[in-house]
Order: structure tokens, then C-alpha cells, then sequence
């Protein structure tokens, strides 16, 4: 998308902020319409947008993908671990009551943590997918 | 951390599969699996003795009570199938290492490993479960973990039985998800003990009714009945070994275990067998499943394929014991779950070695075996009388407690189509005991299979025999577990 | 030692000595005597539990529950004793006759033919000690399994082929007849213990107890009534120790030995008595008894024409059995006994030609007699035993099986016997006579007698036939308490 100046002007403008209104939605899922798995996707579709105007070359320098699998697994693994916290404080797993000095603030914490790790693990395996199909009849050089 | 435990089996799995598919290399991931299956079992074996001395275990998940909450609910049944689940995945493990090494490659191993715990905690979590979306998600996981896994096999066509049994899979799940979300809709709950106490209410509603079919459909999917088995036979026989040899023994029996926990618990057996025709349309299914299942694995050249009809057939006898809907037809069935596990973990396994040494697991690759592989062969026969159902295996103990309850209930047919069932076998186990026996080694030079493959298969076989003789282990917890089904309903 | 001890034993003798045997592989010597000392140490361990049960000590172990209220259980009775006996007994003298054919026809896996006919007796004892239905079914298809490798031996496509009939036949007919047969018993009777009287009695209907006999009749196929008789002949394909040993004494007597205990101790002979059509079972017998006899008239191969008469003779056990009349019983009893000897003697013979001449057929038997006259004479006493004439022992069971025909008027047995003796004369007669007073046109290579070791042996077994003709009593004896004393 090299002759397209408008086109990658304005994206490189909006990409921060698509990334920004991705953190919003993510951390206020407990408040309104939100949560984990939609703020992963658009977050992940901040990097579809510089993919689309430049290249998948490009993108990965930016996002590798060793760096994507271990925002995947981390995601899942910070999911669990609040599980485990949760165990190893004394009650059930997942209870986040025991999270917090008293239950509400404990369960704030815990929903918080827990939808953190799902949205890295969605941005990431989106972004994974999005890279396995999209590098697939890739020629040497950029995609226009 | 006792009172921990149900949950211990699916997390251990559940941190290490990240982990592991993070890591390089084949044998670290490896260790870490094996480790932790290892882990697992020790979590469900204290687990069922937990359930010994108190009945039903329950745990609630996050804190929240059921119904709002999700709870995991232990009793006889499923933690009779959780140390089947795990024990098998502790002896595929160890038995991976070389068998995967060489169908998968070093450096897909991470994701391989990864995705078979995955498996084995999806698997491990539908049948822990109390709560009737978890078992959906639990089940998304582990057909998914399944696709992956199938889909790593050496020859071509895994890809093509992966996607197949992807498509048909989902479909599976799909029924399922309606026919939950169905009762949802009428119930307002998705805990099974408060389904069980809300649906005799309104049990002649045709949404409750649709609702029961949808389920019903989607799980025989899963669990391979005739005719909607046309994915078993692919995905077995093109999957790794050490894949077909978990999944053969594992994943069907657990669609088994909710089916049954669908009739039993929450529809009740007075809903299933007399509101509802399950009988009259279970027994023809299984019928013609087993004998044709039987019939086609006689003439396959590909003895993989041969035992994956084989499965076909088996799940057959499971089913006929399901709907008799008697407490010895349910400990027959409950028994057979079990036993079945272990013969086909160990033949699979088996097969594993074959492939191992030998490349290929036709019949041309088990000629002459009784001489240059004669552990392995010799593996097979045990594994394969316990098939056919001869005296001090696993097999004659269900086919004894199966021919008893249809004996009981007086249907002399289903009597005879069982026995049908064992000659069939005998003509199949036949073929390749004879082509071990008197067949000419392609290369003869003796090459038995390797310690760390042998040593898994025979702790099998050795169960196959402990298991035929000392039967009060499974025989009284498959009965405590009937009882506990047929009692219908749940207790709190 | 204890009789139970004793009786324990007698189960792990030949296991243990089927391992030491596999281990010793690479020294015949070795190898020979381990066989041999086992062998005598199972029948001195089963004289043993023979004065026990004389003695009236109470001798019952049980080992396990398989399934509730059946497990496997051992205990002992005329019946079995007789068969434990003759079992072990002729597996001594078979041992001695083995060594010496395998060793002249220099034959391949030695090995692994005496383990598993270490492992094949370990199975005949299993079924004659067992104390229940579940018990007997176990040994009786570890029976089957073990003699297996024995029947396709030689490793050739009829071997192959044979094996196939064999197992084929044995396990089908067990599985699909015998297995259910016994499931339905335990499912009406709540236990499968052989109880003197029967355990189905007021449990079972009428019609119901006819299909049942007959499950058992066709179950237990190493009876070998017809039509599930055909894995006898197809058995004949396995060496002559083989054959001997197994299919004229442990695998068929094994089978006419659960026919015969499954009448006296599940049915009871009462009971069975009042089952309608009962008779069925008489006339199945009894027709095979008519049908292997033709059948053995125009066999030319010598071993195929013993095991068709093995098949006849079977018949008048099962026959007798199944007549239900007092003498019938002892006679039928007595009967395992006297044609296991003959009949050994008759195969021993014919392994015997084998080695020393390589002739197969009796149409090459002309004049033999002359180069093998103690190889003959024993065949002649063999085949008088199996005619039935005096002083043989054939002798001593037709008298009482006739004796039991005239208890209860039973025609149909007697015109079978007299007819059986006629047609075993037919065939038989007509080998010895050609054997001594015909000219030798058929020789295949110069030869005398056979190797030492086989022909002790046959002398061993020919002179026990003629010997149970004077010495009887203590054999009889103990059968006359089948059925309660001398009636």
C-alpha cells in the first residue's frame, strides 16, 4: 500500500488509539460492555490495520511471534494463577473473595486479573492466526 | 489440600500446558507432561477414596454456590472414570516419549504435548463436572485439543480425518448446546442437581422433549454410535499412536459417561425409558453397530482400522447395557467402560511399538512377530483374548456381568448378538495372531521394541489380568455407581 | 502334607514346572528330566489327595471371588480323582514316549512343546479339582489355549489349517454354547458349586431345563458329539505325544468329564430325570456312536481312523451318562479310565510306525507285525479294549454301561453297543490280521522296532489295559460312590 499516503498516514494517527479504546474496554468490562475477550480483539486489530497497510514482514518485526506465544500462554497462566492465589489464601479455587482486604475489593482484583489474562491471550492468538493464514503465499518482500 | 483435590486434576494440566508449549525441544516438554499426569492420578485415586468413604464429593467452584455457581460434583461413576482417564494418560506418557519422537517430530513435540494435556483435562473436567454448559466447554476443549492432535499424524490423511471429525465434532457439540440451551430456556438453571429437581415438573413439554433429543444426538456423536461413528475409524487410524492410544480408550467413554448421567441423573430413568423411546432407539443401534462394526473389522488389511471398528462394536455393548435400564445393566455398562479402557489402551499401544520398529501397521507388518518382536506380539494376544472376553481377563468380567443382565431381563436375542459379538472377535484377533504366528518376518532380524514403549503396554496388560481376577475393585464401585444412578436424582 | 496342600500342589507342579522347563531350553537333558520329575511329583501329589479322599479328610480350598457369591475353588470327588489320576498317571508315561518320538523324528521348537504340555496338564488339573462351574470354565479354556501351539506344531499350512478347525470349533462352541449355559444356571441357581443332587432343582421350568442340557451338550464340544466333533480329527495334524496324551486322554477326557459332572452335580441324575426330552441327549450319543464308527471304517490314515474312534467311544461315555440308570453311571466313569488307556496305547502304536517305518496309512500295514511285534501286540490289546473283549478293560465298562441299559430298559443303548462292537470289529480286526498274516508289500524304508523309550512306554500302557481288567476294584470302588454304593 505504498502509493496509498492517506491511507497510512491516518492509520499510523488511529492505531494508538484503537490500542487505547482496547485497554478502556478491557479494564471497563466490570462497568459497562467490555471485558477480556473483546478488548483482545481490538487490540489485536490494531496490528491487523499496520499488517494491512505495512505488510506482514513489518508487523511481526513489531509483534514476533515467540513474543505472541508467551503473551498466550501467559495470558492463560495469569488466568489460572489467580485461581491458585486463591487456593493458596485458603478458600476454593477461583474464590476471589479472599483476593482483597474485604470481599467486594477481592472480587474486584480478581475479576480485573482474570480478564486481563483472557484479553492477552485473545490478543495473541488472533494475532497468531491472523499471521498463519495471512503469511501463507507470501512472496519476498511486502504484500501490496 | 485435600479438600482440593477434584479441582487439582483438571489445574495441574491446565498451568502446565502453557508451560509446555513454550518450551523447545522434545523431552523437556515431555518430563513436564509425564510429571503431571503422574500428579493427576494420584489426585484422582484419592479422590475416589475420598468418594468411598462419603459417597459424593462437591466442590463449588469460585466460591459461588449451585445453582448460581459452578459446582464440581464426584461420585462413584465419575471418579471411577477420572482414574481411568488419568491412569491412562500416566501410562501414555512415559510411552510418548520415543513413539512421538518419531511420528511427530522434535519440533512440533511442545504443541503435541501440549495440546495432550489439554486432552486429557478436558476430558478429565466433563466428567468432574456438576454444572451442564461447563461439560460444552470442557468438551470444546478437548475436541479441539483432539483436532490438533489427529492432525499431527505422519501420513496425509490425518488432515483430511482431522477435519472430517472437526466438521462432524462440532455438529456433536452444536446438538448439545441446543439441546442445553433448550432447557435452559425452560428450567432457568444449567446445574445438573437442580435440572434433576426442576424438569419432572415439566417433563411433557415439547421443548423438554426436543431438548432431550438434541442431547441424546449430540452425545452419540461424540460417543461414536452407529451410524454416526464415520469419524472414529479415520481419525483412530491416522492420528499418532500414542493419540489413538489415549483417545481409544478414553474419549468416547467419557461421551458414555454423560450420556449417562443425562439419563440417569438429570432426566431420571422413569423420564428416559418410559416418556421417551431411548430403549427402542438405543438397542437396534447397537445391535447393528456391533455387528457390523465386527464384521467390517474382519476384512481390514490396516489393523489400526481393525481395532478402531473394533471400538465401534465395544461401545456397541456399552450402549445395550445403558438401555437396558436395569442397575446390572448399568454396572455391565459402567464395568465395561473401564475394562474396555484398558484393553484398547493396551492394544493401541501395542500397535504404537509395531509402527515403531516396523513402519507400518498392517497385517503384512505383523507377519512372523511371534519371532522378531515376540514382547510386543505377545502383548497383542493377551490384549486380544481379553477382547474376545476369555476367562481371567477384563473382558470376561463385562461380557459375564452383560450377558447376566440381559439374562435377567430375559431378551434371549441380546444374548445371542453379544455372543455373536465374541465370535466376531475371535475371527478378527484370529487373523493376526495366525499372521504373528506362522507368517514370514519381512526382515528378520530380531528387533524387539524398545524398554520405555514395552514397559507402559505391559502395565496395561498386567491390569487386563489383575482386573479379570481380583474383581472387587471395579466390580463394587461399578455397582455402588448403578446404584447411585438409579436411584435418580441427586443428593445433596 | 495336608490334602489340600496336596491339592494346591497339584495345580502349581505343572506350572512351575512349564517355567523351569522354558528356562532349560537350551539342554535337552535337563529339559527331559524336569519334565519327568514333574510328572511324577503331580501323580505322587494326586495319590496323595486320593488317600485324603479315601480317608474322608475334608478337602476344599478356595482361592478367590471373581464374580459375588462364585470364585475360584477346588475340591475333589470320585470322579474327579479318577481323572486327576489317569491324567497324571499316563502324562509320566506319555513324557517317556515323547522324548523318544521327538528326539527319532528330530523335531523342531522341543522347547515350547513341553511347556506347553506342561501347561495343558496344568489345565487338565485345573477342571478335574474344580469345585464350581466358573472354576472349570477357566481351566477349560486355559485347555483349549494351551493345546494350541501343540496342534499347529509342525508350523506347516495344514497345521495351520488344523489349528484353525480346532480353535475355531473349541472356542465357538464355548463361547457362544457353554458361556450362557453357565451364566443362565448362576442367573437361576445364585451359585455355581458342584453339589452332589444338583443346584437346579425347583429353579429352573421345564422346557427351559432341555435347552439348557442341550447348550451343555453342544458347549462342552471336547465331548465331541456331533456335529461339533470335527476339531478331533483336524487335531491329528499335531505330533503323536500329542495326540495321545491330549486328545485320547486329557482335552476329550476333560470334556466327557464336565458333561458328566455338570449332570451329576448341577442337574442331578434325579432331577435330569424328570426334564422332559432328556432322552434327546441318549439319542444324540448314540447316533454319534453309530456315525464315527461308519466314519472310521473307510479311513485309511491310521491316526484319523483312532480319533473317529475316540469319537465313537466318547459317545458311549456321554451316552451312559446321559442314560441316567445307576450301572450306566459307573459305567461311563469306569469308561474314562479304560479307554484312556487303550486309547493311548492304540496312538502310541501309531507314532510308534510313524517313526520307526514313516507309514501313515493302515493299507501299508502288511506284515508289519513281524518287524514291530511288540509295537502290534500292544495295538492288538489296544484294539480289543476298544471292541470290548475280554481281558480287556473295554471289557469291564461294557459290561456295565449294557448292565445299566437293562436297568432301565433302555433299547436304544443296547442296540447301539452291540451294533458299535460289530463296526469297532469291522475296522480294527482286519489291521491286526494284515499286520501278522499278511506278506509286507509296502516298505518304505528297513526298519525294526521303534526307538526303546516308545515302545517301553506302549508296553507300559498295553499291560495297564489288560491289568485293569483283573484289578478293578479299588477303581470301582470309588465310582460306585457316584451313585451312592453298589446298586
Amino acid at each position: 500500500m505504498n502509493d496509498h499516503m492517506i491511507l497510512r498516514v491516518v492509520g499510523k494517527f488511529l492505531i494508538p488509539y484503537i490500542m487505547l479504546f482496547a485497554l478502556y474496554v478491557q479494564f471497563h468490562g466490570d462497568f459497562g460492555p467490555g471485558g477480556g475477550f473483546q478488548a483482545g480483539v481490538i487490540f489485536a486489530s490494531a496490528f491487523v490495520i499496520h499488517t494491512l497497510l505495512f505488510g506482514v514482514r513489518a508487523t511481526q518485526k513489531i509483534a514476533p511471534e515467540w513474543i505472541l506465544r508467551i503473551v498466550a500462554s501467559g495470558g492463560v497462566l495469569l488466568y489460572a494463577g489467580v485461581g491458585v492465589a486463591s487456593l493458596l489464601l485458603g478458600a476454593n479455587y477461583l474464590d476471589y473473595n479472599v483476593l482483597g482486604a474485604y470481599p467486594v475489593a477481592g472480587q474486584h482484583l480478581g475479576i480485573i486479573l482474570v480478564e486481563f489474562g483472557v484479553g492477552l491471550t485473545v490478543t495473541a492468538v488472533i494475532m497468531l492466526m491472523f499471521f498463519a493464514f495471512a503469511a501463507r503465499g507470501e512472496p519476498e518482500g511486502d504484500a501490496s | 489440600m485435600l479438600m482440593h483435590l477434584p479441582v487439582l486434576v483438571v489445574l495441574a494440566p491446565l498451568l502446565a500446558a502453557p508451560i509446555v508449549a513454550l518450551m523447545r525441544g522434545a523431552t523437556w516438554p515431555w518430563l513436564l507432561s509425564t510429571l503431571v499426569s503422574w500428579f493427576a492420578l494420584l489426585c484422582a485415586v484419592l479422590l475416589l477414596i475420598q468418594v468411598q468413604a462419603e459417597g459424593v464429593i462437591i466442590y463449588t467452584m469460585g466460591g459461588w454456590e449451585a445453582p448460581w455457581g459452578i459446582e464440581y460434583r464426584i461420585d462413584f461413576a465419575n471418579a471411577l472414570l477420572l482414574v481411568l482417564i488419568t491412569g491412562l494418560a500416566s501410562v501414555v506418557m512415559p510411552y510418548a516419549r520415543l513413539s512421538v519422537e518419531q511420528e511427530v517430530g522434535a519440533e512440533r513435540s511442545p504443541m503435541f504435548y501440549a495440546a495432550l494435556l489439554l486432552l486429557s483435562l478436558g476430558l478429565c473436567g466433563m466428567t468432574a463436572t456438576g454444572d451442564a454448559f461447563n461439560v460444552f466447554v470442557f468438551l470444546e476443549i478437548s475436541s479441539l485439543a483432539t483436532y490438533t492432535l489427529i492432525a499431527m499424524g505422519r501420513d496425509r490423511r490425518a488432515l483430511t480425518a482431522s477435519f472430517s471429525y472437526l466438521v462432524m465434532g462440532t455438529i456433536g457439540g452444536t446438538f448439545y448446546l441446543i439441546g442445553i440451551g433448550l432447557l435452559y430456556v425452560m428450567t432457568g438453571t444449567l446445574n445438573m442437581a437442580d435440572l434433576a429437581e426442576r424438569l419432572p415438573a415439566i417433563s411433557d413439554s415439547s421443548t423438554v422433549r426436543t431438548g432431550f433429543a438434541f442431547i441424546v444426538t449430540g452425545i452419540c456423536l461424540k460417543l461414536a454410535l452407529f451410524p454416526l461413528h464415520l469419524w472414529l475409524p479415520n481419525a483412530y487410524t491416522y492420528s499418532p499412536s500414542a493419540v489413538t492410544a489415549l483417545l481409544g480408550a478414553t474419549a468416547t467413554k467419557v461421551a458414555v459417561y454423560i450420556l449417562i448421567r443425562f439419563v440417569f441423573t438429570i432426566f431420571g430413568p422413569e423420564y428416559s425409558f418410559g416418556a421417551e423411546p431411548l430403549a427402542e432407539v438405543l438397542i437396534p443401534l447397537a445391535v447393528i453397530g456391533l455387528l457390523s462394526a465386527s464384521t467390517v473389522s474382519i476384512g481390514q488389511p490396516n489393523i489400526k482400522r481393525m481395532l478402531a471398528y473394533s471400538s465401534v462394536a465395544q461401545i456397541g455393548y456399552i450402549v445395550l447395557g445403558i438401555a437396558m435400564g436395569t442397575a446390572m445393566g448399568l454396572t455391565a455398562a459402567l464395568l465395561h467402560v473401564f475394562n474396555h479402557g484398558l484393553m484398547k489402551g493396551a492394544l493401541f499401544m501395542t500397535l504404537g511399538a509395531v509402527m515403531y520398529r516396523m513402519g507400518g501397521t498392517n497385517l503384512s507388518d505383523m507377519q512372523g512377530l511371534a519371532k522378531t518382536m515376540p514382547l510386543t506380539f505377545w502383548a497383542f494376544v493377551i490384549g486380544g483374548l481379553s477382547l474376545i472376553g476369555v476367562p481371567l481377563t477384563v473382558g470376561f468380567v463385562s461380557k459375564w456381568h452383560l450377558i447376566l443382565a440381559a439374562i435377567e431381563l430375559g431378551w434371549w436375542p441380546v444374548v445371542i448378538v453379544i455372543l455373536a459379538g465374541s465370535m466376531l472377535a475371535v475371527v478378527y484377533v484370529g487373523r493376526v495372531v495366525e499372521a504373528g504366528f506362522f507368517g514370514e518376518a519381512r526382515d528378520p532380524t530380531r528387533r524387539e521394541a524398545p524398554a520405555s514403549l514395552l514397559i507402559p503396554v505391559w502395565i496395561l496388560i498386567f491390569a487386563n489380568i489383575y482386573f479379570g481376577i481380583d474383581t472387587r475393585l471395579t466390580v463394587d464401585i461399578a455397582e455402588a455407581a448403578a446404584a447411585q444412578l438409579m436411584a435418580g436424582g441427586v443428593v445433596r | 502334607m495336608t490334602a489340600n496342600t496336596a491339592l494346591i500342589l497339584t495345580l502349581l507342579t505343572p506350572l512351575l514346572g512349564a517355567v523351569l522347563i522354558g528356562l532349560t531350553g537350551r539342554w535337552p537333558n535337563l529339559r527331559e528330566t524336569i519334565t519327568m520329575v514333574t510328572a511324577l511329583s503331580l501323580f505322587a501329589l494326586v495319590i496323595r489327595v486320593l488317600i485324603g479322599l479315601n480317608a474322608g479328610e475334608d478337602i476344599g480350598v478356595e482361592l478367590f471371588e471373581v464374580m459375588s457369591g462364585v470364585g475360584i475353588a477346588f475340591n475333589t470327588e470320585p470322579l474327579s480323582i479318577l481323572f486327576a489320576m489317569i491324567a497324571s498317571g499316563l502324562w509320566v508315561v506319555t513324557s517317556v514316549y515323547a522324548f523318544g518320538y521327538m528326539r527319532g523324528t528330530n523335531e523342531i521348537n522341543q522347547t515350547r512343546f513341553y511347556v506347553c504340555f506342561a501347561l495343558a496338564l496344568f489345565g487338565a488339573m485345573g477342571v478335574a479339582f474344580s469345585a464350581n462351574l466358573l472354576t472349570l470354565f477357566i481351566f477349560y479354556e486355559v485347555l483349549t489355549i494351551s493345546t494350541y501351539p501343540l496342534v499347529t506344531h509342525k508350523g506347516d499350512a495344514k497345521a495351520k489349517a488344523g489349528g484353525r478347525t480346532y480353535l475355531g470349533i473349541l472356542m465357538t462352541t464355548s463361547i457362544v454354547f457353554l458361556l450362557p449355559a453357565i451364566i443362565w444356571v448362576y442367573a437361576v441357581a445364585g451359585t455355581l458349586d458342584f453339589v452332589p443332587g444338583g443346584i437346579l432343582e425347583g429353579n429352573l421350568a421345564a422346557g427351559s431345563a432341555t435347552i439348557l442340557l442341550l447348550l451343555f451338550l453342544f458347549g462342552v464340544a471336547k465331548a465331541a458329539v456331533m456335529p461339533v466333533h470335527k476339531w478331533l480329527p483336524a487335531a491329528m495334524v499335531a505330533p503323536t505325544p500329542v495326540s495321545a496324551l491330549l486328545h485320547a486322554v486329557a482335552v476329550v477326557k476333560a470334556g466327557v468329564f464336565t458333561l458328566t459332572k455338570v449332570v451329576i452335580y448341577i442337574f442331578g441324575t434325579d432331577y435330569l430325570a424328570s426334564v422332559p426330552y432328556e432322552s434327546i441327549a441318549v439319542y444324540m450319543a448314540g447316533f454319534t456312536v453309530i456315525a464315527a464308527s461308519c466314519i472310521a471304517l473307510r479311513q485309511t490314515n491310521i491316526k484319523r481312523l483312532l480319533a473317529y474312534s475316540t469319537i465313537g467311544q466318547l459317545s458311549y461315555i456321554v451316552m451312559a451318562t446321559m442314560a441316567l440308570a445307576p450301572f450306566s453311571e459307573i459305567g461311563a466313569a469306569i469308561h474314562i479310565a479304560a479307554h484312556a488307556f487303550g486309547k493311548i496305547t492304540l496312538f502310541f502304536t501309531a507314532g510308534a510306525i510313524y517313526v520307526a517305518s514313516k507309514k501313515t496309512e493302515v493299507t501299508q500295514l502288511n506284515g508289519i507285525g513281524w518287524r514291530m511285534p511288540y509295537t502290534m501286540a500292544a495295538f492288538a490289546i489296544g484294539a480289543l479294549s476298544m471292541i470290548g473283549v475280554p481281558p480287556t478293560a473295554g471289557f469291564v465298562s461294557k459290561w456295565f454301561i449294557i448292565a445299566g441299559a437293562f436297568q432301565l430298559d433302555n433299547y436304544f443303548v443296547l442296540v447301539v453297543l452291540i451294533l458299535s462292537t460289530a463296526l469297532n470289529a469291522a475296522y480294527f480286526l482286519p489291521i491286526i490280521f494284515n499286520a501278522f498274516f499278511k506278506p509286507e508289500d509296502v516298505k518304505l524304508k528297513d526298519h525294526g522296532e521303534a526307538p526303546p523309550s516308545m515302545v517301553i512306554a506302549l508296553c507300559v500302557t498295553a499291560s495297564l489295559t489288560l491289568l485293569f481288567f483283573f484289578f478293578n476294584g479299588p477303581v470301582l470302588d470309588l465310582e460306585t460312590q457316584l451313585v451312592g454304593g453298589m446298586p
